[in-house]
This record gives structure tokens, sequence and C-alpha cells, in this order.
């Protein structure tokens, strides 16, 4: 019997690359930048450094849960056992080359993260998760070659600004202007949380990535870097997708030797 | 030829002061609300009302805890293949009277035939029915029909100046019975269609004879879909009574009423179950189909098929997306936002003609080839990558269409329009459609919201299927079929995909003749002939409605 080994994701072009790079658990992502503990936690709001988690019931230990064979095969993540809230990070990705596409963030949170809710929209991607398990994924997620400070938004609501163009220091759009550019420094710093409360002290997430090196780490295909066209590989399986999905809609007996 | 110049280029240069390549520009600068004049009215309004009425009103800096609208460019929209622009604003439906008498329009509609009465009177009663006593009794019922008595000696009735715009009007296939029509209730198939639309209509509705009966609109106003057909039925049974010198209460009347409110009633929407519960004649029970013979630029531009699907996709997204969608069924005022990239802009008409000339190009023509794999896969990959390589080359058409389920729909709309011209088949059109959001959301990464993306990620397995809880032939589909029943943003383009395959192949209608014909009438306040720049009309305030109350209320 031959081992299954997992594929990620169809294509042949750097995009497709970069999309299975990503999405495999085994690749390990750069680090760019360092954001302290504490910092993170201001960004995300969910509460003070420092303060103990609040929960929304008991350890696991003490509730005496019923004998359930997925209990037992699942092993709790640490916030699941402390009985903590699900609390929320959530990013805007801007359409111009940043590393990962909504679609991307998921995917690849699902293969690489555990207890995680992920949900997916065009302008923004919203990740849930017991709240001393998102703070440690959190941490990976800002700081490491999956974000761009300037591309990437940290954002819990008033997010648009992915499909516009970019200001003249190459930032994304951002109504309620939650981080800014600092001339000086050359580096991006937030001045509120992603729901929009002012911080205290301004949180620098470091330069913005180059758009040559954007470009080389994207996972979107455009038709100014690596055109969608070009990628037959991907169009094909797309199109085999969908011609499936009709003919087993239609008469499940037309579908064979899948 | 559409597809060099790039239809949109024109709106895009004046909704930005930067050139539509460019992909850098400012935000933050431009004075918020105050750039746009229409909130500035508001604005005006909002605080002169608030003072009369004592309780805090419109106040944009209420938005973001101060942070209001306009951070960014408030743009401006041309209403496609018109010469109008107009803001945001002007297009939802509260400020646009033309898209409510669209809407009135329809729902004060119902169409009844005439047979059953005839048959009774004739069979039953021993009565005779001629072409004088069929216009002795329209003269009588275009009394009643607006709310006026017939048979009853003391009576309230309507006032004319509040009604004027509810009548009833006939047609039939038949040319002889036709030409003995007094022309003042006659719908003309022959004068209102080009010739051969017009043969295949008079050979579906052959020698039977319809009524198209319109209710009064302030009556679409302030009841529901539902009353329409029995206002109607009770004005049908009152008038038949008056004009046959019936007995008032015998038998045969329980039989007018009942071809009148059940038997000859065709009903402009079907009811829905509970939990989206509405009587007939709304928005959430109009088949897609329904819609589309609704629409009436197939009789005046035929030769565009491309053309007049865009018009019907206009309809839709007025009624299913900004009516329906946006307040029925979610409440709030964001799905006009939404709605309006299908009609603005000249977008999905560029891709739209854009994919018409592929396919004239590479097919012959419309309506001339067979469905197959091969073609679908061909037309609606094309049509997809050209749209979504627009939106990349051209920064400022990314952020018109800021949100990415007007992005998702508007590309694969023009895939399901360029299929349907291809084949004829709007089945093999609305798979296309499919295809192509599936190679959006690979392409892009993105595609739009939770809710639009589930939809168009099992659409592919239910575009053939006809079994009972998921298939329906896709031209009586609609938002009340399961699947669409959240299916914001789709049913305008499904609309459009119905049309083309049916206008791609020269057919007078595509779902119900009756329909078609009965919307083929002048009278009607809204043009349905043109319904975008009937809506740029309304944009404009240059479009007067039917609803008139100024009678019976104080002068300003």
């Amino acid at each position: 019997m031959t081992t299954y080994k997992a594929q990620y994701y169809p294509g042949e072009s750097k995009i497709a690359k970069n999309r299975k790079k990503y999405m495999d658990p085994s690749y390990k992502l750069k680090k760019l930048r360092t954001i302290s503990d504490d910092d993170l936690v201001k960004l995300m709001g969910h509460r003070v450094p420092g303060e103990a988690y609040k929960s929304v019931h008991p350890p696991l230990e003490e509730m005496g849960e019923p004998v359930c064979p997925i209990r037992e095969l699942v092993e709790p993540t640490p916030g699941a056992k402390a009985g903590d809230r699900i609390r929320y990070i959530q990013f805007t990705d801007s359409v111009y080359f940043t590393p990962l596409t909504p679609y991307m963030r998921a995917w690849m949170g699902h293969t690489r993260y555990r207890g995680v809710d992920i949900g997916v929209l065009s302008g923004r991607v919203p990740l849930e998760m017991r709240e001393r398990d998102l703070e440690k994924v959190a941490k990976e997620l800002v700081e490491t070659e999956i974000f761009d400070p300037a591309r990437c938004g940290i954002r819990g609501a008033t997010v648009h600004g992915h499909s516009l163009r970019l200001d003249e220091n190459g930032m994304m759009f951002d109504a309620l202007r939650r981080f800014v550019f600092d001339k000086k420094t050359g580096e991006v710093v937030y001045v509120k949380d992603q729901i929009g409360v002012p911080l205290d002290k301004p949180i620098s997430v470091g330069k913005p990535i180059k758009e040559e090196e954007l470009r080389e780490m994207t996972s979107e295909y455009r038709v100014d870097g690596v055109p969608f066209r070009q990628d037959k590989e991907m169009i094909e399986f797309v199109q085999r997708l969908h011609m499936l999905r009709t003919e087993a809609g239609f008469d499940p007996n037309k579908v064979k030797g899948i | 030829m559409a597809t060099e110049k790039k239809m949109f280029l024109e709106a895009l240069r004046k909704k930005f002061k930067e050139s539509p390549e460019e992909k850098y520009t400012k935000f933050y600068i431009y004075d918020g609300w105050k750039q746009s004049k229409r909130k500035q009215e508001f604005v005006e309004w909002g605080t002169k009302l608030a003072k009369e009425r004592g309780i805090p009103f419109y106040n944009p800096e209420m938005h973001l805890g101060g942070i209001p609208l306009g951070q960014r460019v408030l743009m401006p929209y041309k209403i496609s293949q018109t010469d109008i622009y107009c803001e945001g604003d002007d297009l939802h439906f509260v400020n646009n009277a033309a898209m409510q008498q669209m809407w009135h329009d329809i729902r004060r509609t119902v169409i009844v035939g005439l047979d059953a009465a005839h048959m009774v009177l004739q069979k039953r009663l021993g009565k005779e029915v001629t072409p004088e006593t069929v216009n002795h009794y329209l003269e009588i019922l275009n009394h009643a029909l607006p709310g006026a008595a017939v048979i009853q000696e003391h009576m309230v009735e309507t006032h004319p100046g509040l009604v004027a715009d509810s009548y009833v009007k006939v047609f039939t296939g038949d040319d002889e019975l036709a030409d003995e029509i007094d022309k003042r209730f006659l719908i003309d198939i022959n004068k209102e269609f080009p010739a051969d639309q017009a043969a295949q209509l008079k050979a579906a509705v052959g020698k039977r004879i319809y009524q198209v009966l319109r209710m009064p609109t302030i009556v679409a106003m302030t009841c529901d879909g539902g009353t329409m057909s029995r206002w109607s039925a009770m004005q049908i049974s009152m008038s038949m009574v008056n004009a046959y010198k019936l007995m008032a209460g015998e038998a045969a009347i329980g039989e007018f009423a009942f071809a009148a409110k059940h038997a000859e009633v065709i009903e402009m929407g079907t009811l829905m179950p509970w939990r989206r519960a509405r009587g007939p004649n709304e928005p959430g029970g109009i088949p897609l189909g329904y819609l589309a013979d609704m629409c009436q630029a197939s009789r005046v531009k035929p030769e565009d098929p491309t053309w007049v699907a865009l018009e019907a996709i206009s309809m839709g997204a007025v009624l299913y997306d900004q009516f329906w969608f946006g307040s029925y069924m979610s409440g709030g005022v964001g799905f006009t936002q939404y709605a309006t990239c299908t009609y603005t802009d000249n977008i999905l008409d560029d891709f739209c003609y854009y994919g018409a000339d592929y396919v004239k190009k590479k097919y012959g023509g419309f309506g001339k080839a067979k469905p197959s794999w091969d073609l679908i896969k061909d037309i609606a990959t094309e049509v997809s990558l050209y749209g979504l390589e627009q939106y990349e080359r051209f920064p400022a058409l990314m952020e018109t269409h800021f949100g990415g389920s007007q992005r998702a729909a508007v590309v694969a709309a023009g895939a399901g329009v360029a299929v349907s011209l291809a084949t004829g088949n709007c089945t093999a059109g609305i798979n296309g459609w499919y295809l192509s959001q599936l190679l959006h959301k690979e392409e892009m990464g993105r595609l739009g919201f939770y809710g639009y993306d589930q939809q168009d990620q099992c659409g592919s397995a239910n575009s053939f299927s006809y079994r009972s809880d998921e298939g329906l032939p896709f031209n009586l589909r609609g938002v009340n079929y399961p699947n669409y029943a959240l299916n914001v943003g789709h049913q305008s383009a499904h609309t459009g995909i119905v049309q083309a395959a049916h206008s791609g192949r020269g057919d007078a209608w595509t779902t119900n003749p009756l329909i078609k014909i009965a919307f083929a009438d002048k009278d009607l306040k809204f043009d349905f002939t043109h319904p975008r720049l009937c809506f740029g009309k309304g944009a404009l305030r240059e479009f007067m409605p039917a609803g008139e109350r100024s009678l019976i209320i104080p002068s300003r």
C-alpha cells in the first residue's frame, strides 16, 4: 500500500508553488519581525496585557465530561482545557501582491493550526480560537513572511481596503487609519487596535516588504505578475472539478474514473 | 469594436482624477461627506427635520465615532449605456421613483383569461358574447377596476385623480378578433412587436383572449401583492354582472369569481413558503424567466441580444437584489451599493460584448452551437479571464467594484451570458457562470463573502440537476429556488443569462408569452423597453411616478 502524501494544491507556476508551501505545515514560515507578546495582545484588544484570561466554562478537568471516543481521540488545545473565551484576529489582505489571499489564509490556517474557526470574505478573514491559543497563532501570523505591514491589515471592523489603490506611501486604505507610515523610521505603526480603539503607545510592525520581494512571495495570480492563463494545469484542474461536480449533480452514474 | 475601446474607461475617468491604470492615489483628504452634493443635501434636511421633530436624525458625524463617510473618493456612477451620471444614493430605491414604479407596475399586474367566463355565459346561461359585448364589458371594467361601483346603489368609491393609472386591456392571438376590439382596450401584438416576434406570440396565444389588469399604484403601495388578484377578481365579477345583466348572487357568479380569482389568473409571482412567507405578486416569487419577459428590450432592439440581456439584468438587480434581498430579506440599505455593479459604468457591458464578439468570431454567431463541455469550458474560461484581467490592469476598475461579490457577479455574468448567446441554452449559460466562479476563486484566491461563495461552490452540481429539492429548469428558478434563497448578487445576472439564450436565438419571449405581451404596454408608467434609462431618469429626479397623494393631503 502506498503512503498518502498530501499535495496541498495543484498548478505548476510560482504562485501555485507558493500556495503549496504556505499550506504545507512541514514548511517553516520565515520570521521577518518581532512583536512583543504584550504588543500583540494590545493590537488585538481583547484583554489588557497581564490580565487573566476570561473563561466561559470551568477547566475541562473539573467538568466531569462524559465517556466519549471522540474526546479520547482529540486532545483539547490549552485554551479549550482552560475554558477560555473564543476571541478573534481578523486580517485584510490587499489585492496588490500580498503573501496570502483570503482563501490561502483559511486553507493555511486549517492545515497548520488546531481548534481554529476561519471565515473567508473577499476583503477580510476572521480567525477565531480560544484566547490563549489565538495569541500563539497570531504571533506567527504577524511576525512571519505571510504578513506585509503595508498591504495586510489587522482589522476587526470597517475592514475595507483590499481592492483599493494604494496610498502615496504604498499603504492599503483604512478608513479608521489604524496604521500609519512613519516616514522617519520607514516603519508601519499601529495607533489603534484592530477594532479602532486608540492605543496608549504606537506599536511598530516593521518596514513594508519591497514590491519586488512581494511579487516573489505572493500567492495571488495577477495579469501584471504571474497570469493565471499561464498555469494550464491549474485551469484544467478547475475545469475538471467543475465538470465532475456538474455530471454528478445530473447523474452520479455518469461520473467514472475519478 | 467594443472590446478594443474598453467601454468602462470613460466612466473611470469621470470617477477618479488619476488615470485608470494608476495604482497609487491619496486618501483622507476629501473632506468626508462634504465632497458629495447629495450627502450635503441629506445633512441640510436632516438638520432641519431634527429640529422640527425634536428627535435626533440624520447626522453623518455619528458614523464610526466621528469618522464620516468619504475618507476616499465618493465616486459618481454612470448608468450603463446612457449619458447619465448620478451619485450612489440616487440608486437606492427609496431615492429613486423609477425603481419604485418598476416594482409597482409589476406588482399591480395580473393577467386573467376571459375564455372561461365567456364559456359560462354562453353555455350555462345562454347569453350571447360578441366583440361588442366584450367592448362594453371592458368599458365598464375600466370604470370599476380603479375602485368604482357598478351595481350597488350606495357605495364609497376612489378619487379618479388618485387611481388614474388603473385600467384593463386585452390581447389575443386572433387577428380577426383583435380587429373588432376597441383600440383603447387592445394590446396590439402586431403593432408592438417586430413581425417575426408577433407571429411567434400570436401562435402561442391562439384564439384565446386575456385581460391585463393594472390595479392602482396607490393600492400596490399600501397593500401587498396578494391583494391584486382579489381586487381584480371583485371588480371583474361585478363588471360581468353589470355588462351581461346577471343576477347578483346566482350560482353562475361563483364560477366567474372562481375563474377570476383562480382558474384563469396568472400572477406575476407565486406564493412563497413559510420561511420566506409572502403572498403572490411579491418579488421573491417571480421566476427569472418571468422577469426577463417583463423586460421589453427584446422588442425594440432585437438585433442586439447582448444589450437586451443587459437591460433585463438591470431589472433583476433592482427587483431581486435591491428590493427583495436588500429589504424584504435582510433589511438595511447596504445592498444597493453592491447591486449597482451590474448596471453602472459600462463594466458588465464591456465584459458581455467581449464575450459576444468572441462567440461571433469563434462560433459563427448566436444560438448556432450545441452545448458541449468543450464550448462551455472555452467560452466561460476566456470571458472570465478577460474580466479578471481588466480588474488587474485597471486599478480604478478594481476600486469601482470594491467588493469581491461585485467582481464575482460581473465576471460570471459575462461568462454566463456569452455561453447563453452561443448556445441559446440558458442551462448551459448558468453552468458557465459556475465554472467562472470556481476559476475566479482560484485565480484571485478570493471571491465574495461567506454566503455568496457557498451558493457558487455547490452551483456546478445543481446546474443540470432536476431533482425535486434542487432542480428546476433554469427559466423557472428565482429567489424562491432553495439554493438561491440567499443568493444576493446573482439573480440579476441570472435574469440576463435566461434572456441572452432566448434573444440570442431570436425568440419573442423566454418563458411565458402572456407576460411578454402584458408588458408591451405604452400606458405603463415605467418604461420596460429601456429600464436603465428609466432608472437614470429616476436618479436625476426626472421620472414622474404614479401613486399621487397630493389631492388628499395639505399642500406644502
